[in-house]
């Protein structure tokens, strides 16, 4: 009889548990979403700015200049 | 003739009792696991010798007045030691795949279930002749599916101390047993073809949502589940202590020189507890077999809800990565990664799993406040 009894409470635990953890931790979802909309896009955003400026300008153009250089150079031994 | 006498009856050949032995061969054999087998040797060798310690006879280290009774009382009675070891895992832990893919926290929260479902199996139990599990023991047993020592023996030490060494004894193995225990259940319950399934790379962090992230969920600890604050509270300084960037000095000191101290003495006061007649009971048989059950519940409810996940998400979640929400950081993730490759060899899972592995931290400190408040 008694174990009965322990075992509803431990049936009642069980469904409180497992709702109280995703609540709490959907809770959190939601607060990192947000926080992610309030902290991140602003870095992603420069890096990839700078990134793309880096590839449109600076290291495309020496890219360019070097290997221009280079074939420069082979035709001149030849 | 009588002075010999009495000197004989000072050796430990004239006061050995049977079962002090045979937990000094018990203390030997886990020590065997740690340095043969590489079993979490920096906690199996102190608790090890700390069962030997604890059990010599005519000593009393573990009585009042000896040493292992004091490190017990000052550490795990006032349940300081594990509140520093969490407060170091927070310092060792990097949130941004969780904070990248905050979705992951579902799985970290299925994954306990193989908590509370065990604490059902342990009142169960009661059915058996033999064993008398009161709600808190069955409690304190349960969380030996959170995957997380630290929490174990906070949580145990609370609930109930008398368990104490075959509940950590219990926790730790299992954590040294992932790679054994899940890849079967993962195989099982997962077709070749969700095995396969690649995920797309995760965004990059900002270092502000690192910094925001302990403090956030910090927050929502003390306003949701106060219980919870001790080990939430203490995680959360020594994450944010790491992710700052201001104090680098104390965030190396809890990853490093503190833990290894707290460990230290967390593992001879647990061997404390490996005294004769509190481990060789029957009771120690049924808490190794919730142990491993909670662990097995805890990985197949995990691999169920990322399946879950994966049908109604439109990106694709490999399921596999379900079975890492029961922490045991960062085991768990590896074993995921190397089913992962078996199935797929370019399929690399490891940051993909680190989520759900960091989110079963948060989720097991948040389940054993729940029992806190609850049953305490």
């Amino acid at each position: 009889m008694d174990i009965v009894s322990l075992l509803l409470q431990a049936g009642n635990l069980m469904i409180t548990g497992m709702v109280g953890v995703f609540v709490f931790l959907s809770i959190l979802i939601f607060a990192v979403k947000n926080l992610a909309k309030l902290a991140g896009p602003e870095l992603s955003n420069n890096t990839s700015n700078q990134a793309a400026s880096k590839s449109s300008t600076g290291v495309s153009s020496a890219h360019i200049a070097a290997i221009t250089a280079a074939i420069a150079q082979y035709r001149t031994k030849k | 003739m009588e002075g010999l006498l009495n000197l004989w009856h000072a050796t430990g050949l004239a006061n050995f009792t049977i079962p002090a032995l045979v937990m000094m061969a018990v203390g030997c054999g886990l020590l065997y696991l740690a340095i043969a087998k590489g079993f979490e040797p920096l906690l199996l060798v102190p608790i090890g010798f700390g069962a030997i310690l604890t059990n010599i006879p005519v000593a009393g280290l573990a009585e009042p007045g000896g040493l292992l009774y004091y490190v017990y009382y000052i550490g795990i009675d006032s349940g300081v030691f594990p509140l520093l070891i969490f407060m170091g895992v927070g310092a060792l832990t990097d949130f941004s795949a969780l904070i990248a893919n905050p979705r992951m926290l579902l799985l970290g929260a299925a994954a306990q279930f193989g908590i509370f479902a065990t604490l059902f199996g342990a009142i169960a139990l009661n059915y058996v002749p033999g064993f008398e599990f009161t709600l808190k023991d069955a409690s304190a047993i349960a969380i030996i599916g959170g995957a997380d020592g630290p929490t174990a023996i906070f949580l145990a030490s609370k609930l109930a101390p008398e368990l104490l060494g075959a509940i950590a004894v219990a926790a730790y193995s299992y954590m040294a047993l992932v790679p054994i225990i899940q890849p079967p259940i993962m195989r099982a319950l997962t077709s070749e073809q969700e095995r396969n399934i690649e995920m797309p790379q995760l965004r990059v962090v900002s270092k502000k949502e690192k910094i925001l992230f302990p403090l956030v969920v910090l927050s929502l600890t003390i306003m949701f589940l106060p219980a919870a604050t001790p080990l939430v509270g203490m995680f959360c300084l020594g994450n944010l202590m790491r992710e700052c960037g201001v104090v680098d000095r104390l965030s190396n000191t809890a990853q490093n020189e503190l833990i290894n101290i707290t460990t230290i003495f967390l593992g001879l006061a647990v061997g404390s507890k490996l005294a004769a007649d509190q481990f060789l009971t029957v009771e120690t048989l049924g808490i190794l077999v919730l142990g491993a059950l909670a662990f097995s519940i805890g990985t197949a409810s995990g691999v169920f809800m990322a399946k879950i996940m994966n049908r109604l998400s439109s990106n694709p979640i490999n399921p596999l990565v379900g079975a890492a929400g029961v922490s045991a950081v960062p085991m768990a993730a590896r074993v995921v990664n190397k089913v992962g490759l078996e199935a797929n060899p370019h399929n690399f899972l490891l940051m993909h799993a680190m989520g759900p592995n960091v989110a079963g931290v948060l989720g097991s400190a948040v389940a054993a406040g729940i029992l806190l408040a609850l049953v305490g």
